[in-house]
């Protein structure tokens, strides 16, 4: 029973906080939004040149949004030194870890639902019949992205130059889940039937599932050392 | 029985040896303070005793307990109070007891934070962030903490630093309470002034290494 209090307590001081200070979805939305214009803008003469990478350009935006997001879930936790407090929870670390891994999904989900309409607008995108696939893609691609996040997000915490060292050791981990996720979402936006891009939502569960697993069990081990 | 015991703890941060073969050994219901000048190891002997670091030799016992295999059992019968006082500066002051005993698996009603707030002395400032708290109120909140906590064995790095002399009362009011109750407290401090008064031990840390001292040597005003 405690185990899921610890998670619900994490989630709820996680919001809370950010809702109070609004650092982080500030920080995430300012940055994607620069993308989508500067994109927006090298395509706009042609759109569709745009069409052919706006998948592309979708999972860039939302994955170094999403980089700014864990790197501030735990850099948070040094404030007052929280991150012992966190430390010495007398429970097993991987309620912290799921409590962190859903608050950090929450932030990217909602960041992701508050730019995709920009996409829309700026690329002059339809996705009123595909749009129930798009959000199970983002939805399946957040969480590959959050789960192994957040391991790395803790890993990196105590060192010096953790704002540069999360990206580098994270994106190359997260290779998968970006190329499953920008298929898929290509598919969707093209509006090819749900078994041509089918593989690339099974993929997606596949990483979801290895990636949860293993930072859950690895969690533990990176808190305690 | 022993609620706290050491033997040959050594710590080093690549060649820099911090603590040397440092055994202690403390009963419940003592008071133990130990003194040392800055860079002593005092900070780092008390996050291996709170299970936060990992000696690089030695052992250790808390409550009959090994330090390296069963922390978690530890952790949910002590608390540390340290310097960062593990306060987020984004919560009141209830939200934060609420949260930190929670993670506990501990709930504590409002009366029962009230009545803590309120003994601290900072009843008034309950729902207030704690980004406006002065350095002494964050002490006097962690306090609060720990009161509602109840730890069975208490560790306190620089308990009275940015207390004032009401504060300090407090604080010194609070580990008598815990003494009574057969607890164990383990505190590092620079003011043997304010610490004699609840020392039923002491301890003198000098470039890592550790060397018991009497009450007497104290109310020496030059003990560093």
């Amino acid at each position: 029973m405690t185990f899921f209090n610890v998670i619900r307590w994490i989630v709820w001081k996680d919001l809370v906080t950010e809702l109070r200070s609004r650092e982080t979805i500030s920080s995430m939305v300012f940055f994607a939004l620069i993308v989508i214009l500067i994109f927006s803008f090298s395509f706009s003469m042609d759109q569709q040149a745009a069409r052919e990478v706006i998948a592309g350009i979708i999972w860039v935006a939302f994955a170094f949004t999403g980089i700014i997001g864990l790197g501030k879930s735990f850099s948070a936790e040094l404030q007052n030194d929280c991150i012992e407090a966190l430390q010495m929870v007398p429970e097993s670390k991987g309620a912290i870890y799921l409590g962190k891994v859903a608050a950090n999904f929450l932030f990217m989900f909602i960041v992701e639902i508050l730019l995709f309409p920009m996409f829309v607008i700026f690329f002059n995108l339809d996705v009123v019949e595909e749009i129930s696939w798009l959000l199970l893609i983002f939805l399946l691609a957040t969480v590959g992205l959050s789960a192994v996040g957040t391991l790395f997000s803790a890993l990196t915490v105590q060192i010096r130059a953790r704002e540069v060292m999360l990206p580098i050791l994270l994106l190359p981990l997260v290779v998968p889940v970006m190329i499953a996720a920008v298929e898929a979402t290509k598919g969707a936006l093209n509006g090819d039937p749900l078994s041509m891009y089918r593989q690339w939502l099974e993929l997606l569960v596949v990483f979801d599932v290895i990636f949860s697993v293993v930072s859950f069990w690895m969690f533990e081990f990176v808190m305690d050392n | 029985m022993t609620a706290i015991s050491c033997q040959g703890i050594s710590k080093s941060y690549g060649h820099y040896e911090v603590l040397h073969d440092i055994s202690l050994t403390i009963q419940q219901g003592e008071c133990f303070s130990l003194f040392g000048p800055n860079g002593a190891g005092k900070t780092t002997l008390l996050k291996i005793l709170a299970t936060l670091q990992r000696p690089s030799e030695g052992r250790y016992e808390i409550l009959g307990l090994d330090g390296l295999k069963e922390k978690e059992t530890i952790r949910a019968n002590m608390m540390f109070l340290a310097h960062g006082a593990y306060l987020y500066d984004d919560l009141d002051a209830k939200e934060n007891l609420e949260f930190a005993l929670a993670l506990r698996g501990q709930t504590p009603t409002d009366r029962d934070m009230k009545l803590a707030l309120d003994r601290v002395g900072i009843g008034a400032f309950a729902e207030m962030k704690v980004r406006n708290y002065s350095a002494g109120m964050k002490k006097r909140l962690a306090l609060a903490k720990a009161m509602l906590a109840k730890p069975k064995v208490l560790l306190l790095d620089e308990p009275f630093t940015a207390l004032d002399s009401a504060g300090t009362e407090i604080m010194r009011e609070y580990i008598r309470e815990r003494l009574s109750e057969n607890g164990t407290v383990l505190m590092s401090t620079h003011d043997h002034n304010k610490a004699r008064p609840i020392t039923s031990r002491a301890g003198m840390l000098r470039l890592g290494s550790l060397k018991e001292i009497s009450l007497k040597a104290l109310k020496s005003d030059d003990l560093f």
